[in-house]
């Protein structure tokens, strides 16, 4: 019976190959350090606002920013252009490591095909 | 900002550099044209991100979001988070499958993917909204900048702005203009950046990177006006601030002109890299923007004017405001004010096609003449076009927001539905017809439950803000999307091994 992959069909958190538990887990790592940074960092500025006296927050002076400015407004930008090169960097090495593996399958099947005729 | 008559040096650096863009649209040697209303010109992984990021660039991020950060300060950080992290969502979720799948626009994807005609009739009909309220927004920049320019008041800079608009898509066309984004993206990139660098520079401040050397503008409202920037949260619940931040970033994810990008690119990787390239192309924007923003208070301050709370609807051009109470050259505010008019036209001109090529191709041969030929749609896209310039003019005449809160209602949804749409189209083979149809229906009734409902139910208001209703609206709309189609009929088992083979890339186990 030919497999078009209907049977298997396709869900995000039950990955049925070996690829795409990859591509998940990758996937995963990165919406994590971008949920993280987001959620972690305006957190710590919400919370430096409501425990420390004054305007202490402005006062601290980053990259000549207040250390808030700088966070939001120049980190996260920059994270998220880190985080979008290293998940770039894997799936490039993840797809050629899939296509030198079709590639041998390709050779493999084709020399099947020949003998069975 | 308030002029009597016409501004002669920057409507010549106006008429200039929409000269240069044509001219160069017309000597392109590369042309790729669509019948969709998305058209460009680009190679390779730097030229996709230069695409991307000229296709993302509107009066929005030129005008819009210095005006928020004069007007309300860090709250407007969840603008430049939202609209750079969405784009990790883009990339990681939805790019590579996008452009996989081969359909052009966002109604194409919901037909085919879930094999329903209503589905995509409705992803069409929520992809025009989408494009008419993100009109409404650009046309408010249109109106301050045309106002200016030529001395006139509000209500008729839309209507020249509209008229102007209208031109400038009949002319490209009868022309056979193709946008050459990546010249475009870097005219407007110096087009922000260098005024920004002349204003600094005449402060005394550190002018080579701007987007630092703004900051000492802070230390200064500080210590000599003794206004302090804006405590993070002392306008905005931190709920809400991260509501509106999540929304905008869902929304990236979920616009129509936006997703379309991915189809075009030529292969996967420059899908992939255009995404990150373009995400580095319009954070230079984002970096930048805050700095008018926090020069317009300075020069307020300067002027005895430290804690006078800016007139919202005066707020949004303080881009403008700003260079020229900074008094830098004539032909640099030209340059400033050409720039945001070409990033606002461009964005206008897409929207508009779009929005008109969904009704021609999507809705027109559908709802009322199947038999139409190509001609036919295409006539009917010309003239839909006009409609919705029309309807666009007569809602933007009288103000109703900020420039980037009414792109944030755009946002939202598209957050609410679009994206929803997308995200389980791709990753759960199991999503149906009537699930996606149930979820596009609740999240437009949730993008706008405060109006409608907020009256009666406050509580509406609170976890479902217009401008921020696709932090819980999207997440509701996914589990709306799992029960329904759980409980009905599953997806073909020939559209399953196309989402296994052709958009996973799996082949056999």
């Amino acid at each position: 019976m030919v497999d078009n992959g209907a049977d298997r069909g396709i869900n995000i958190f039950k990955p049925q190959t070996e690829l795409m538990r990859g591509e998940v887990r990758v996937i995963a790592l990165v919406m994590a350090a971008w949920l993280v940074a987001i959620v972690g960092s305006q957190l710590a500025i919400w919370y430096l606002e409501n425990n420390i006296i004054d305007y202490w927050l402005s006062e601290i002076v980053f990259f000549n920013l207040p250390l808030h400015f700088w966070l939001s407004g120049q980190f996260l930008p920059l994270w998220f252009i880190l985080l979008g090169v290293i998940f770039n960097l894997w799936m490039d090495r993840h797809e050629s490591r899939k296509f030198a593996g079709t590639i041998r399958y390709r050779a493999v099947g084709r020399r099947k095909e020949e003998q069975q005729q | 900002m308030t002029s009597t008559s016409i501004q002669l040096v920057p409507l010549l650096m106006v008429v200039a550099l929409f000269t240069l863009f044509i001219v160069g649209g017309m000597g392109s040697k590369m042309r790729q044209t669509s019948d969709y209303g998305f058209s460009g010109n680009y190679s390779g992984r730097l030229g996709s991100g230069a695409a991307i990021a000229s296709n993302w660039m509107s009066a929005a991020s030129f005008l819009g979001l210095a005006g928020l950060f004069y007007l309300k300060g860090y709250y407007a950080m969840a603008f430049v988070i939202g609209w750079t992290g969405g784009y990790v969502l883009l990339l990681v979720l939805l790019a590579t499958q996008i452009r996989r799948f081969g359909k052009f626009t966002a109604p194409d994807f919901v037909g085919f993917r879930y094999e329903s005609e209503a589905a995509r009739t409705v992803a069409a009909l929520i992809s025009i909204g989408i494009s008419v309220i993100y009109c409404v927004a650009q046309f408010r920049g249109v109106a301050l900048l045309v106002s200016w320019l030529f001395g006139i008041g509000y209500q008729a800079a839309v209507v020249t702005g509209g008229a102007l608009v209208v031109t400038f898509v009949v002319i490209s066309g009868t022309l056979g203009v193709v946008r050459n984004q990546r010249l475009q993206y870097f005219v407007l990139i110096v087009a922000f950046v260098l005024p920004l660098m002349f204003l600094v520079r005449k402060l005394g401040y550190f002018w080579v990177l701007p987007q630092f050397g703004y900051g000492q503008a802070i230390i200064d409202l500080q210590n000599q006006f003794g206004f302090y920037w804006s405590e993070p949260f002392a306008t905005i619940s931190l709920f809400h601030w991260l509501a509106l931040c999540f929304t905008l970033m869902f929304g990236t994810a979920g616009l129509p002109h936006v997703l379309s990008r991915f189809y075009m690119a030529p292969s996967i990787r420059d899908a992939r890299w255009g995404v990150v390239w373009g995400l580095f192309f319009i954070s230079l924007i984002y970096w930048s923007a805050p700095a008018y923003g926090v020069l317009g208070r300075l020069y307020d301050a300067r002027a005895g004017f430290a804690f006078r709370t800016p007139d919202p609807m005066s707020a949004d051009a303080v881009t403008l405001t700003a260079a020229l109470q900074g008094g830098i050259p004539v032909w640099v505010v030209g340059l400033l004010v050409a720039g945001g008019l070409a990033a606002a036209f461009y964005a206008i001109s897409g929207l508009l096609q779009s929005g008109a090529a969904a009704f021609a191709y999507d809705l027109y041969p559908r709802l009322f003449r199947s038999t139409a030929a190509d001609c036919d749609k295409l006539a009917m896209a010309k003239g839909f076009f006009l409609v919705l310039a029309a309807l666009v003019i007569a809602l933007s005449l009288r103000p109703v927001g900020m420039i980037a809160e009414i792109a944030a209602v755009a946002f939202a949804l598209a957050g609410n539905t679009i994206f929803p749409a997308f995200l389980m189209g791709i990753w759960w083979s199991r999503t149906n017809a009537a699930g996606v149809l149930s979820g596009m229906l609740l999240g437009v009734l949730i993008s706008f439950s405060s109006p409608l409902l907020g009256g009666l139910f406050p509580v509406v208001n609170t976890l479902f803000p217009l401008t921020s209703s696709a932090f819980l609206g999207a997440p509701l709309v996914i589990v709306v999307m799992i029960v329904v189609s759980l409980a009905t009929r599953p997806p073909s088992s020939e559209l399953v091994g196309f989402l296994t083979r052709n958009v996973h890339d799996l082949g056999e186990r």
